[in-house]
């Protein structure tokens, strides 16, 4: 018979989520539910009526991640509703404020799924955290990593987490010809260490993934070969970057896209039926606990083309590099193998710019109310955002962002799993919480209307 | 360097009303001419996973955090926090790496103090833009007590602050002023 094992909170990701698993008498999930817990609302709202200034600044703030993916995709939407383009100068800085946040991002995703992982050739887990060698040279190394993304994101984007530099026509600032070396300099020395950080993670992923069994909390849980396995498809828009033009990327179109109520989606209400102390961290939720997903779920669930779709890195290689590997494994190694891509594209991108091209462009129309959309390929996955700009005012405006398009199909990919390894499968998703509440739900006539569930 | 001796990081959201103190306060700091080993950054949601975990103790030695904080006085008032006042949650990383609190990792190298102000209105979930008006009325204060703690004098800081001390207690920095 069924039973139901709740984890709440997930944790090592940004947000608040939990997991809703129903599993059978093997404690293999049957139908897992991976929702928002996070209620954030009113984005759209309070950017109608504002300057396509303002509403990136706005956008920016919706997350405590990812500020530099939505602050790039919202300006790049008022571009798109405005039909304004910007100089090729502009662009590099974006390219390379974006490529910097993804460099950041990796690294900070290493530190969070080392604690699953193992020491090759040892049945210890890493703590990242520790002193001891060998795992302080490499947690250095991450820092680093870090550390560069950051500071090359701070040159180009005027700041560190929320870029100043970015305005809706190109940037406010183009770097100086010194400012061009130091981002140069520091982008070989990450290519130079972010090479042996890929291929560590890759050998400890596949020493995770060759494994019979693993610990989780003092339990020895089976490792299925198909862990996080799904047959939803993959979203992408770009590479690395993104887009805004349908000719440019024809993998997006907006008519394609749909979203569904949290209701018709996750399980109702159910009762704690299975508890276990012994998960960490702290146990799973009491026995007798009310849960009800569809009523719980702060998000509602995006679809193209009818079904929810992945984004993030495997999407990208998948789409745009012919990558095929399934799994949580295959999902990791994908990220890892972004780590040098993005410095090798970042190094480009700091050839291409020209310190003394303008960075603004002659013309930015004030906007007839034409629909614009951008993507921006943030770390972990496709950034949308949509809007209407008419005489410089904000008609309309509406967020995508990543972990949304994930939260569906995340969920698929649990079910086969032990329940032990459900939060293992979600991390894969380098998930994002926090912003991921988006309640504009487009219903079966195609009319946008805005669905609060918790009022 | 990215992070400098002193690092002054203002948290919080903007789009929370009162929440956006943190980055109002950063916002007027950046006017200023501060000394080189002297970072103020716009930490918005971002302090834990950015700074918080990425701070060194070799380089910085120094950590004021600029937030709201709830403790019970009335709109506007400022308190100084040490790391062991907060409850626990506070600074928790939203990265959430083992539910320890990035900040105890670094409190015995880093000398940390975070400033709070009480806030009159939060509304999260609910966006609203607006800081009101005794928060607001709280940041010149606040700068002023942030340029004290650095040792940068305008020549009216300490006096300032000397009068606004007289005038409350030394806990919260002057709460009464608001009253």
């Amino acid at each position: 018979m069924s039973k139901v094992v709740e984890i709440s909170p997930t944790t090592r990701h940004e947000g608040h989520s939990k997991l809703v698993l129903k599993v059978n008498d093997q404690g293999i999930i049957e139908t897992g539910n991976w929702c928002s817990i996070t209620p954030v609302r009113g984005v759209e709202k309070l950017a109608i009526g504002k300057t396509p200034e303002q509403v990136p600044k706005i956008a920016s703030r919706v997350c405590g991640i990812c500020p530099i993916a939505h602050n790039l995709a919202a300006t790049e939407a008022m571009e798109a509703s405005i039909k304004c383009e910007i100089p090729k100068d502009a662009l590099m800085l974006r390219h390379i404020l974006q490529l910097a946040n993804r460099c950041h991002s990796i690294a900070l995703h290493d530190i969070l799924i080392l604690p699953d992982l193992y020491l090759p050739g040892t049945e210890t887990k890493i703590n990242p955290f520790t002193a001891e060698e060998p795992v302080r040279t490499v947690a250095k190394r991450i820092q680093r990593l870090r550390e560069i993304g950051q500071t090359i994101g701070q040159i180009a984007g005027g700041e560190a987490i929320h870029p100043s530099n970015t305005r809706v026509g190109g940037m406010y600032r183009n770097c100086s010809e010194l400012a061009k070396i130091k981002m140069y300099d520091l982008a070989k020395e990450g290519l130079a260490l972010a090479k042996p950080q890929m291929d560590l993670m890759i050998a400890i992923l596949r020493n995770y993934q060759a494994r019979e069994h693993v610990d989780v909390g003092g339990m020895k849980v089976a490792l299925p070969k198909t862990l996080g396995y799904h047959n939803q498809g993959y979203l992408a828009t770009h590479a690395f970057y993104g887009s805004s033009s349908l000719d440019e990327c024809p993998s997006w179109d907006i008519n394609r896209f749909k979203e569904v109520r949290p209701w018709d989606w996750y399980m109702g209400e159910m009762e704690v039926s299975l508890e276990e102390p012994k998960y960490p961290i702290g146990g799973t939720t009491k026995l007798g606990t009310k849960v009800n997903p569809q009523m719980e779920a702060c998000t509602g669930i995006p679809m193209y083309d009818g079904q929810p779709v992945e984004v993030g890195p495997r999407a990208r290689l998948a789409v745009y590099k012919g990558y095929d590997e399934k799994g949580t494994v295959g999902q990791n190694i994908a990220r890892e193998m972004e780590y040098t891509d993005c410095f090798y594209e970042m190094i480009d991108c700091i050839d291409a710019l020209n310190p003394n091209g303008k960075v603004v462009a002659d013309y930015i129309p004030d906007g007839d109310g034409s629909l614009g959309w951008a993507s921006n390929e943030a770390p972990r996955g496709t950034d949308v955002h949509i809007t209407r700009v008419k005489d410089w005012k904000v008609q309309y405006f509406s967020m995508l962002v990543p972990t949304t398009w994930n939260f569906a199909t995340c969920s698929a990919a649990l079910t086969g799993a032990p329940w032990q390894l459900a939060e293992v499968i979600m991390r894969g998703y380098d998930p994002c919480v926090s912003c991921a509440t988006h309640m504009i739900v487009i219903d079966e006539e195609n009319r946008i209307v805005a669905q609060k569930l918790i009022e | 360097m990215l992070y400098p001796e002193i690092v002054i990081a203002g948290c919080g959201n903007p789009l929370f009303a009162d929440d956006g103190f943190g980055p109002a306060v950063v916002e007027e700091l950046q006017k200023l001419s501060l000394p080189d080993n002297i970072g103020v950054v716009d930490a918005g949601l971002g302090g834990p996973h950015f700074i918080f975990t990425l701070l060194n103790p070799e380089e910085t030695k120094r950590l004021i955090i600029i937030d709201i904080a709830d403790f019970g006085a009335e709109p506007g008032s400022i308190a100084k926090f040490r790391i062991e006042d907060l409850p626990p949650g506070s600074y928790r990383d939203a990265h959430s790496w083992d539910l320890t609190e990035p900040l105890e990792r670094i409190k015995d190298q880093i000398d940390i103090t975070v400033i709070g102000c009480q806030p009159k209105r939060v509304t999260d979930p609910d966006m609203e833009i607006g800081i009101s008006d005794e928060v607001s009325q709280a940041i010149p204060k606040t700068v002023r007590i942030v340029l004290d703690m650095i040792g940068v004098d305008y020549g009216t800081t300490r006096q300032c602050l000397q009068e606004e001390r007289q005038r409350g207690t030394p806990e919260t920095c002057g709460s009464t002023e608001n009253r």
